[in-house]
């Protein structure tokens, strides 16, 4: 009577039962699978799949060596892509035609592991993105050593930013900015609320500053992120804390983070001059909407946030003012480094090519012209001192009060707390921003219990 | 002289051979055969590969050991793991809840004579399945921020603004709205196709014998859709168990706020892939899969599937 009959919708079940029970094992991505922006990384805005071929110019000396470049942020691609032709004009040895893809950050990363694994398909050279290093620095390292180009421009190198690409003493990527950790403040709030922004050294004074803002103007004296981890972790790296010490030990609940949490927490919940960040994230358009029409007087994040500034919160424009983070105690550290993503050279390389890929990488990340070009082309802050006297990084910048602000970073490099990380790093970073952000921000959980149960949660996992 | 014809065929049938590519059986592998291949490498291989991989310990690359049962005993006291189920039954849950009653009543509604244009009201309604979950996931992160249209609306109705984005208890919540709005078309498609099968002669004797609008509904247009009802319920079990990229477009790393959006397979993926733990991620997969079945055959037997059919 019916169109399915009995029988009919019996198989036609027990079918679905079998395809469902096949797709349950596996991750089907869907439709999103291929392009869900990337909303984690501190620096990609995401974007589809891109390729782009450098022709290679008969007109230059030296072997064509083709070779291949992955990445998840578009600017790199360009970045890189200008480096290589400077690279072959410069050089006589070797002509890099440079085969770039950019595809969005999760798949990038995803696909990088499956061809590291199965031992195929691997590009020569790769972006790696800070938190999903460590994973590929267990085991047998899939990377070539770089100490060899590492080691040629050391002394010049802010020694610290090497540290998250290292296993053992040996350096296996070079990052694309130091992500010096500072405070910006929105002046105009501010001098609304009679604080003047010089006068705050200590936390002490950024809290006292905070209940002035509160007091005096519409505004709070900052926002904290609950789903994401840069508001807990830079305190916590700044105090001397993080995720693990120069020794590889853990230390997710050492004193150092009990102590930057709980002033976090105070600022919240005790002193009422910060709120959970609108969207919940510092990288969220519903933020930058708060920001921009002036909800909040500051905000503590890494220098590569100066673009959003510029790029996302346009009412700011000549406001704000970039200084060192307060200090927890006199001469202590005034800053460390956020975020960061480390370019490597895979084992998957063919042993020919492995000179000019090494050459071309020492060329475009180490060399003092393409760390000026960090600043120029993509806006980050190098990591090679010497640069930060060169004309390009002393300009002042009118959107940041006229200051010179390259410069005033520079000043804070001799208290500049190091980010170690190890083996464990991205499930401690998925803890902080999952679970102990939200509890102790959100709900008033104690911090001390909070990164307790977050190392055991760790722990448990080895 | 027909007869003849067909006597000479049967004598060229038994002296010739049908030609091989004619042979019913070959014909059917040729067709088949693509489906086959792909069906069983990208499933069934691959399927019983994760098996394989559930009882490795794999760490990094090059660190395979053998581990026994040691991943599922693992299993048993991962919090997170828990968390994540628990969410992912509350979301199926939820939207059995709405998927299944909403989208038939509106079925049913669409079918009778209240609505007019009801090709129009249909095509509008089956329009979300046809849009790009990414877009649909950045539309909701604006419809659900604290000043949102949601917001909005519920303010009319003396609602406190909700952060929804925001707050653990409303992370299912917020998904399950998304789901009601891209779901809900498809649904009623499926079950305006079951309602269409029930013959109008029994509507009309329904009538004959007195009965109103809403017990013809409930009398007859449910019982005799049951098989549609069963259909979608199991494949909602299924979508639900299987919620994925919702939580990773709505909150980057798919935790949500305190993981009060985490999904069972989005821990699959973060253990696969963040923490390049293919082993235990694996039995992660086997245990969902399990989990699925049997609620799959649960339901089936509720709904009588089961019984001998009489």
């Amino acid at each position: 009577m019916l169109a399915l009959t009995a029988r009919g919708w019996r198989q036609g079940a027990a079918l679905i039962v079998a395809a469902g029970l096949l797709a349950a094992t596996g991750c089907s991505g869907g439709d999103g699978g291929n392009s869900i922006a990337d909303l984690d990384s501190a620096e990609a805005d995401g974007g589809a799949t891109d390729q782009q071929t450098m022709e290679a110019d008969p007109g230059h000396e030296g072997e064509d060596v083709e070779l291949e470049f992955w990445t998840f942020v578009d600017a790199h691609t360009d970045f890189m892509m200008a480096r290589a032709e400077e690279f072959n004009e410069a050089n006589s040895d070797y002509n890099i035609v440079l085969n770039a893809s950019t595809a969005d950050y999760e798949e990038m990363h995803d696909r990088l592991l499956i061809a590291l694994q199965s031992g195929t398909g691997a590009p020569d050279i790769v972006d790696i993105e800070i938190q999903r290093f460590a994973t590929f620095l267990r085991g047998e390292v899939p990377l070539h050593p770089l100490n060899d180009i590492v080691d040629n421009h050391r002394d010049q190198l802010v020694e610290e930013r090497l540290a998250p690409y290292q296993s053992d003493g040996v350096e296996y990527g070079i990052d694309y900015h130091l992500g010096t950790w500072v405070m910006y403040y929105n002046n105009a709030i501010l001098e609304e609320a009679g604080v003047d922004v010089d006068s705050i050294v200590t936390w002490d004074d950024y809290i006292e500053a905070g209940k002035q803002v509160v007091e005096n103007t519409d505004a709070m004296m900052t926002s904290v992120e609950t789903t994401d981890r840069f508001s807990v972790i830079g305190p916590m790296l700044q105090n001397g804390g993080g995720t693990y010490d120069e020794n590889g030990e853990m230390i997710l609940d050492s004193p150092e983070n009990v102590e930057a949490l709980q002033l976090i927490s105070d600022m919240v919940h005790e002193h009422e001059i910060a709120v959970v960040s609108e969207g919940g994230m510092h990288h969220e358009t519903a933020y930058y909407e708060a920001f921009n029409s002036g909800n909040y007087a500051s905000v503590w994040m890494p220098q590569w946030y100066v673009t959003r500034f510029k790029d996302f919160m346009p009412e700011t424009e000549g406001d704000i003012l970039i200084r060192p983070m307060p200090e927890f105690e006199p001469d202590g550290f005034i800053s460390t480094m956020g975020g960061g993503t480390g370019t490597a050279i895979t084992t998957q390389i063919d042993e020919g090519k492995l000179d000019a890929a090494k050459q071309f990488l020492e060329f475009a990340k180490l060399t003092y012209d393409s760390q000026v070009a960090l600043w120029t082309e993509l806006g980050f802050d190098p990591f090679r001192e010497d640069v930060y006297d060169d004309p390009a990084l002393t300009e002042p910048d009118q959107w940041f009060g006229g200051e010179q602000v390259m410069t005033n970073l520079r000043d804070m490099f001799d208290r500049l707390a190091p980010e170690y990380t190890g083996p464990r790093y991205p499930e401690i970073i998925l803890q902080l921003r999952d679970i102990v952000a939200y509890e102790v921000i959100q709900e008033g959980g104690s911090p001390q219990e909070a990164l307790e149960r977050a190392a055991q949660e760790i722990r448990s996992m080895d | 002289m027909a007869t003849l014809t067909t006597a000479r065929a049967d004598r060229a049938g038994a002296r010739y051979k049908t030609p091989f590519f004619h042979r019913p059986w070959v014909v059917a592998m040729v067709f088949l055969l693509p489906f086959l291949v792909l069906f069983g490498v990208f499933r069934v291989y691959a399927v019983g590969y994760a098996v394989v991989l559930s009882f490795q310990d794999i760490e990094g690359i090059g660190l395979t050991e053998w581990a026994g049962l040691g991943n599922y005993r693992r299993l048993l006291t991962d919090s997170t793991f828990f968390t994540a189920l628990r969410n992912t039954t509350l979301y199926t849950a939820g939207t059995l809840l709405v998927l299944i009653p909403v989208p038939f009543i509106l079925a049913a509604v669409l079918q009778s004579k209240l609505v007019a244009r009801q090709a129009m009201f249909r095509s509008a309604l089956f329009l979300p399945v046809l849009t790009s979950l990414v877009v649909v996931g950045v539309v909701f992160s604006l419809l659900l921020t604290t000043n949102g249209l949601v917001n909005s609306f519920l303010g009319l109705f003396g609602v406190p603004a909700q952060g929804w984005l925001e707050t653990r208890s409303l992370a299912i919540p917020a998904m399950i709205l998304m789901a009601t709005w891209r779901w809900t078309g498809i649904n009623i498609i499926y079950f305006t196709t079951g309602l269409s099968n029930i013959p109008r002669e029994l509507y009309e004797s329904a009538s004959v014998d007195g009965a109103g609008a809403l017990r013809k509904f409930w009398h007859l247009s449910v019982p005799l859709s049951k098989p549609i009802i069963l259909f979608v319920t199991v494949l909602t079990i299924f979508g639900g168990f299987q919620l994925f990229v919702e939580p990773l477009i709505l909150w980057g790393t798919g935790g949500g706020p305190g993981q009060g959006g985490l999904s069972v397979v989005v821990h699959l993926y973060r253990t696969a892939f963040t923490s390049f733990q293919l082993g235990y991620a694996s039995a992660i997969g086997v245990v969902l899969a399990v989990i699925i079945m049997a609620l799959s055959l649960v339901t089936l037997k509720l709904f009588g599937f089961f019984k001998k059919e009489e």
